[in-house]
């Protein structure tokens, strides 16, 4: 087994804070986000996985994605610049899957998302094992564990003085080479799981399009994007054309995409005022159903890593797990 | 009897005599939280319960249950109940008042199960035996509902010293720049989730103006100067008609203090026009009232 | 030399006829107001002046007419209650108060007009620049750049911010 001295960890995290932006899990307010740190010491070591998921060092909230200058029959287009380099680190491996899961649709699948696609390009995955799985986790049903590796740079696993190391990439082994590793006999501890039930599959999901008890489910449905913001993998957006300030006899605008969730009330409204998801029971029918069946027949894998934000979020509790139970309680 | 079983016996009675087709409630759910209940059925009474964990404002799912709602959430198909019943707390009662003035539905498709309230639990919708009251519940001043067709518990005899609004006048104390900085770091966190807005009951425009297609007062940017103007001009909409339920402030997953800015505004408010939200079923004299005679009583 | 950029809404009944009369009769009036013609001071949303700030406006002047004058009876009425609620907010949120006004001005009042101008401009010059508009997004830091609320539930819940 590989480790590294905490000391010696916490160096070269400072080291790297100072070549690029280092984000880690830092203690706010109402509790642990991802964010930007200056030094190793503001990492939150303690915490549970963080209230939100870190695919917005990826896919930001919102971002330019033109400016269009026009002077008279003049158009003059600007991409926005590729990103700087950023490394993440204190990663769970759920978010690193949901980064994986965000893959296969932004860059995997044709037409490739430019901005996401460079963002990627330039960040590090350095992954932070959880010790065992917090209340609302259920990661295991989705296949993965809490110190799972497989989408990782680096993978390290807190062992107290010491942390084991493991580079999953070359891009990892060139991090790590030049770093002052040690050697030690044994095996890295695995993380403590818990016994989460299941979730219907794929087809069983499918199936209950028309099951009566979407609308009962969705009837507390706030219509807020809570569950879509926090997921690892949800990624709808919005565009829109703004103007911006513009030279006299010349017209400036940018395109912008911004965050977005099909379970807000006008996501599916069409030309014409026709609403076909104007139930809050049919708008949540979707958005499980594109993470179960949707998604994963399109770009392969499933919309889910299992890190149980939504179940924390919702204001009124609306639980994926009690509504694939009740489902599957149906179905028998 | 415990209060639960009172509410549920109420309920069911409500539901088998037709006095009304819907009772929004709480119930308990998994993990140890509470929820709102909806329930059409007389045997579902069984499932609502009434403890320090009922924070929520259920008077937001109120026009939806009554199918006015504009077809944003109504459950199909859409056959209106006639009538309703809503389990409400003090704060939540004002709403049922605020909504009334606004003509959002009418006294008689309500029938408000009143809930005599000693404060709700922070933490709630799952908080710890021990935990202290939520620090709106140490300030109010009111322990029934001023609007209720059955009153459930006993009212305490006697008000305990009011908390006083300490976060309040420590950001107005703050220098005028200071105070810029506060609010900016504030609304950096916030990522236009918009559940402060969707868990307002008084929040209730087909379309946010903040949100228009055309993007004419707010750009959809998840940026600090448009997310500053999508909440200070939220405020503006809730002067006078807010009641300090602070469910904004609750559902907000970056702690932000959304409830500094609708109690500034209502406290302000109440000193120019002696108006409190909710307390009768009258407009808010700032955005109801169109004229000066129109304020008269 | 720092000049305040005044964005001034004018009822077309009043204030801008007001404005105008203020021109035809020669009177000095300073230049920092750009004027906005609106029907009425009540069209004058607040979301409209916010726009008008987080767009780099250093002062906003609504100017309509006076009370119990409106052309249309009570839409400065409106104004009246809505704009010292917005200056409540916005001042609430750090901005100083000098940079919003309401007044009232009559068609045939451009003396007033150019007093009411000239006052508001020299109020402002002393504040300098509005540093109320945030251009582009701003990045996070982790960083906590306000001032640690006392400790009351909701408002902090852990080691206050580095």
């Amino acid at each position: 087994m590989k480790t590294l001295s905490r000391e010696n960890l916490n160096l070269w995290l400072d080291g790297l804070a100072a070549q690029q932006s280092l984000i880690a899990p830092h203690l706010e307010a109402q509790g642990v986000f991802y964010r930007p740190v200056q030094r190793a010491q503001e990492i939150a070591w303690e915490a549970d996985r963080p209230a939100l998921s870190a695919k917005e060092f990826l896919f930001p909230p919102s971002e330019r994605l033109l400016k269009v200058e026009k002077r008279g029959p003049d158009i003059r287009l600007e991409v926005s610049p590729s990103a700087a380099p950023q490394a993440i680190f204190g990663l769970r491996p759920c978010d690193a899957r949901g980064i994986r899961v965000m893959d296969a649709a932004f860059l995997e699948t044709p037409p490739i998302d430019s901005q996401y696609a460079s963002r990627r390009e330039n960040t590090l995955l350095l992954g932070l094992a959880c010790r065992s799985m917090g209340a609302s986790c259920f990661c295991t049903i989705m296949g993965l564990a809490p110190d799972d590796p497989r989408d990782m740079d680096v993978m390290f696993t807190d062992r107290g003085p010491t942390l084991a190391v493991q580079a999953l990439t070359p891009r990892g082994e060139a991090l790590l080479a030049g770093l002052p590793i040690v050697e030690e006999p044994g095996e890295v501890e695995p993380a403590s799981r818990r016994e989460v039930g299941g979730l219907p599959t794929a087809e069983a999901w499918k199936e209950s399009f028309g099951d009566a008890r979407w609308a009962k489910h969705g009837e507390r449905c706030l219509s807020c994007r809570l569950c879509a913001y926090v997921c690892p993998t949800c990624r709808c957006y919005d565009v829109r054309d703004e103007a911006l300030p513009s030279p006299p006899g010349e017209a400036h605008f940018e395109r912008l995409r911004a965050w977005d969730s099909c379970t807000r009330e006008g996501y599916r409204l069409t030309a014409g005022g026709h609403n076909p998801r104007a139930a809050a029971g049919s708008r949540l029918r979707n958005r499980l159903l594109c993470k179960f069946v949707y998604y994963p027949h399109q770009y392969g894998p499933a919309a889910c890593t299992g890190c149980g934000r939504c179940l924390d979020a919702c204001p009124v509790n609306l639980d994926l797990l009690e509504i694939g139970g009740a489902l599957q309680e149906a179905a028998q | 009897m415990s209060i639960s079983e009172t509410m549920q016996s109420t309920a069911r009675d409500l539901l088998i005599s037709g006095q009304v087709q819907r009772v929004i409630g709480f119930e308990a759910s998994p993990r140890g939280r509470v929820r709102p209940a909806i329930i059409d059925r007389p045997e579902e009474a069984e499932r609502l319960v009434w403890s320090a964990d009922c924070t929520h404002n259920l008077t937001v799912y109120l026009q939806r249950a009554l199918n006015r709602d504009n077809g944003h959430a109504s459950r199909e198909p859409a056959t209106p109940p006639a009538r309703v019943a809503i389990v409400v707390k003090p704060c939540d009662s004002r709403a049922i008042n605020v909504l009334l003035a606004e003509h959002q539905f009418s006294r008689e498709q309500v029938f408000a199960i009143g809930m005599a309230c000693e404060g709700i639990r922070q933490g709630a919708p799952a908080s710890a035996p021990e935990a202290t009251l939520q620090e709106r519940c140490l300030r109010c001043r009111e322990r029934v509902p001023v609007v209720h067709d059955v009153l459930l518990g006993e009212p305490p005899s006697a008000l305990p010293e009011a908390l006083p609004d300490e976060a309040l006048a420590h950001v107005r104390g703050l220098p005028p720049a200071e105070r810029a900085a506060f609010w900016l770091n504030q609304f950096d966190r916030c990522i236009r989730c918009y559940a402060c807005r969707q868990t307002c009951p008084m929040c209730n425009c087909p379309t946010c103006l903040f949100e228009q297609e055309d993007a004419l007062w707010v750009g959809m940017r998840i940026a600090p100067s448009e997310k500053r103007a999508f909440h200070l001009g939220r405020a503006l909409h809730l002067a006078g008609r807010c009641v300090g339920c602070n469910e904004c402030e609750r559902v907000c997953p970056m702690g932000i203090p959304i409830g500094l800015l609708n109690r500034h505004l209502a406290e302000t408010v109440e000193s120019l026009y002696g108006h409190r939200a909710g307390m009768q079923a009258v407009l808010s004299p700032v955005t109801g009232m169109l004229s000066a005679e129109e304020s008269a009583p | 030399m720092y000049e305040p950029k005044v964005i001034g809404f004018l009822c077309t009944w009043c204030s801008y006829t007001g404005a105008d009369s203020a021109g035809t009769s020669r009177l000095k009036t300073p230049w920092n107001l750009r004027a906005v013609r609106v029907p009425c001071s009540g069209r004058v949303a607040p979301e409209l002046i916010l726009r008008a700030f987080d767009q780099g406006a250093d002062g906003v002047l609504v100017l309509g007419c006076h009370i119990g004058e409106c052309h249309y009876d009570s839409g400065n009425h409106r104004a009246a209650k809505r704009i010292p609620l917005l200056l409540s907010i916005l001042e609430f949120a750090g901005m100083q108060p000098e940079r919003l006004r309401l007044d009232w001005v009559s068609a045939s009042e451009g003396d007033r007009y150019a007093r009411i101008v000239s006052e508001f401009v020299d109020a402002l010059r002393p504040l300098g620049p509005n540093t109320w508009r945030i251009s582009g997004a701003a990045p996070r830091t982790g960083a906590a750049i306000g001032v640690p609320l006392p400790l009351v539930s909701g408002l902090s819940g852990g080691a206050p911010c580095p």
